[in-house]
């Protein structure tokens, strides 16, 4: 039976959710942008919808970060998905340079 | 639905503490961004009004330039022809001697023929209240310079939106049950209880259109760099908004190329675009070239700012260039686009919608105060149960700081509405935003220093008195009448405030509270 879930560990997971989870955000943003378009300007309707896309997944992190197990589960969770988005970042620009 | 309960009261304490922190931020943006719906009538209602001749016709604009050009030659780098006569009363053409789009009140110019075709200038005075409001919505009430408040406003909307995804977690599943139950005698808790779930369920897509919206709106120009470092790391970041970067001429031309009149621009623009109605013609030299972009409405379709979009043409031919922001002619990408933002203006679907975005900011208000208040009656009761008489430094706080802060927000602009027409050009933006703080500052300092419900009851029924103040002061004053639609309105508003308050304060607070011991 896994432990009951409580809101006492509230800073850490939080945490996790603002600094990987931001570095997350970005990763996604950086995959997808380089993916999709390849140049993109910030006047560019696909900037635009990139950058909505952005406050998005951070506020649906924040939001959802508390249902982790705990704070350190958070945190290697969150960095072990950094891990494979900035891979996939490095790889596609790798390949599409 | 069933969702497990430690999620369920993990989610609880969440939504209880984000929302503590930020609704109060958030009550004094959403009373201010009811009011500032009507930000451009409030402005030019409270404007003096300005000295000119009847605005000349269009078709004699041009004569009116070729003067204005002669006597102020920096005329030529900046100049806005305003289309509509009405709103031609104020100067059928406009320019301001300084360029750029710094913040706060630009002084501008304005002109027109008198019946001997000589030139008349007036530099009109324009009320500050209206935007005062809007900055103040902008900032969360923030005092502080606009990029650290914006920053600040960026924290309060990530609150916000963890607020709303926590509440509907935590509430929603077992909310159909007591769905249209408000318990009027049900307690001071289950009174507003029920009252912010209501408001809470019903007003929910409009909150989570500004939650996101407003993170966008405080982390948009980050969110653009580190975009750019990303995905083009090659080349300077360049400046968002506005239109593209128009094509360059082919070849360089010593002197602007000649403009058509605006009659010509006019026939042209209805012949591209049938149904798009013009407001302004803003012309910019921009190296050797004249830019021309028009700003305008079409009732059949959202707009990108508060009140309209705009498009940029070719001065010399009055082709349209750039319809990205041009209501019913954008690409689908940027019409989609055009939507988040038209749906936290509420700029779609005519009037109606900008008061039912009105009401539904006061609603949101609302919201917020119940959740002050449900809390601050919760930790009482819990606290009574625990054997405590008397309140806790934290209930005692935040009930200080609730009515202060709330009903503070509430006086202080009703206060600058009745000073308004009584200072100098509708009021000055230093003025009128050293008048508000004043007023909130004594109800917050009020809320500390008296006993919590003599001073609850104290700002509301003060709050109202000045809010019931702002139609008689309106109505003495010279400049403004209130047989106007928007006097009407505001009249009607402030007397449904205005009473609401003065009723709530009528009853003793604590008679509601549940039986001590």
């Amino acid at each position: 039976m896994k432990p009951a879930l409580t809101s006492r560990d509230w800073f850490p997971k939080v945490a996790a959710a603002t600094l990987p989870g931001a570095g997350l955000t970005l990763g996604v943003i950086g995959v997808l942008g380089c993916v999709s378009h390849g140049d993109v300007t910030p006047r560019d309707a696909s900037g635009q919808f990139l950058m909505w896309l952005a406050a998005l997944i951070w506020v649906v992190l924040l939001g959802t970060c508390f249902l982790f197990r705990s704070g350190r589960q958070a945190w290697l969770s969150l960095v072990a998905a950094n891990i494979i988005v900035w891979s996939a970042y490095g790889l596609t620009r790798m390949l599409l340079s | 639905m069933k969702i497990r309960g430690d999620i369920v009261q993990t989610y609880r304490d969440v939504h209880s503490w984000v929302g503590i922190i930020s609704a109060l931020f958030l009550f004094v943006a959403f009373y201010a961004g009811a009011i500032s719906m009507l930000e451009q009538p409030l402005q030019d209602w409270l404007s003096p009004a300005v000295h000119l001749p009847a605005p000349v016709p269009l078709a004699r604009t041009p004569e009116l330039l070729a003067r204005i050009f002669a006597d102020y030659p920096e005329a030529r780098e900046n100049y806005t022809i305003v289309l509509a006569d009405d709103a031609a009363a104020r100067g059928r053409v406009i320019w301001s001697p300084s360029r750029g789009q710094a913040r706060g009140p630009v002084p501008v110019r304005a002109a027109g023929l008198d019946a001997d075709g000589a030139l008349v200038t007036s530099k009109p005075a324009t009320s500050q209240t209206a935007r005062f409001i809007d900055v103040l919505h902008q900032q969360v009430g923030l005092p502080l310079p606009h990029e650290t408040a914006m920053i600040v406003m960026g924290v309060v909307a990530l609150l916000y939106a963890i607020a709303l995804i926590s509440g509907v977690i935590a509430y929603l599943p077992s909310l159909a049950k007591t769905l249209f139950a408000v318990r009027i005698d049900g307690g001071a808790r289950k009174r507003w209880l029920d009252f912010h779930n209501l408001l809470g369920i019903f007003s929910l897509p409009f909150h989570i259109v500004m939650a996101l919206t407003s993170v966008v709106f405080a982390f948009h120009e980050q969110i653009f760099s580190l975009e750019h470092m990303l995905i083009s790391p090659t080349r300077p970041a360049g400046l968002h908004q506005g239109p593209r970067p128009m094509p360059m001429p082919h070849r360089e031309r010593p002197s602007p190329t000649p403009v058509l009149p605006p009659m010509a621009i006019l026939e042209a623009l209805t012949r591209q675009a049938p149904g798009f109605v013009p407001e302004t013609l803003n012309y910019t030299r921009m190296h050797d070239r004249m830019t021309l972009r028009v700003t305008g409405h079409d009732d059949r379709y959202s707009l990108r700012g508060p009140t309209e979009g705009f498009a940029n043409l070719d001065p010399s031919t009055g082709r349209i260039i750039s319809a990205d922001y041009m209501p019913g002619h954008q690409p689908a990408a940027f019409a989609i686009l055009t939507t988040f933002f038209a749906l936290h203006f509420g700029s779609f679907g005519g009037v109606w919608v900008r008061w039912g975005y009105v009401v539904l900011g006061f609603g949101g208000a609302f919201l917020f105060y119940t959740g002050n208040r449900l809390w601050i009656v919760s930790r009482r009761r819990r606290e009574r149960r625990s054997g405590l008489m008397r309140d806790t430094r934290g209930t005692r706080f935040l009930e200080a700081l609730t009515s202060g802060c709330t009903l503070g927000c509430i006086a202080g602009i009703s206060a600058i509405f009745c000073a308004s027409p009584y200072l100098t050009s509708g009021g000055e933006y230093g003025s009128v935003s050293m008048l508000y703080y004043s007023v909130f500052a004594i109800f917050v300092t009020s809320g500390f220093i008296l006993p919590p419900p003599v001073a609850h009851r104290l700002h509301l029924a003060i709050a109202g008195i000045i809010t019931l103040g702002i139609p008689v002061a309106l109505a003495i004053a010279p400049q403004t009448s209130l047989l106007s639609p928007i006097g009407g309105s505001l009249t009607l508003c402030t007397v449904l405030i205005g009473f609401t308050l003065l009723f709530a304060s009528r009853r003793p607070f604590r008679a509601t509270l549940p039986p001590q011991g």
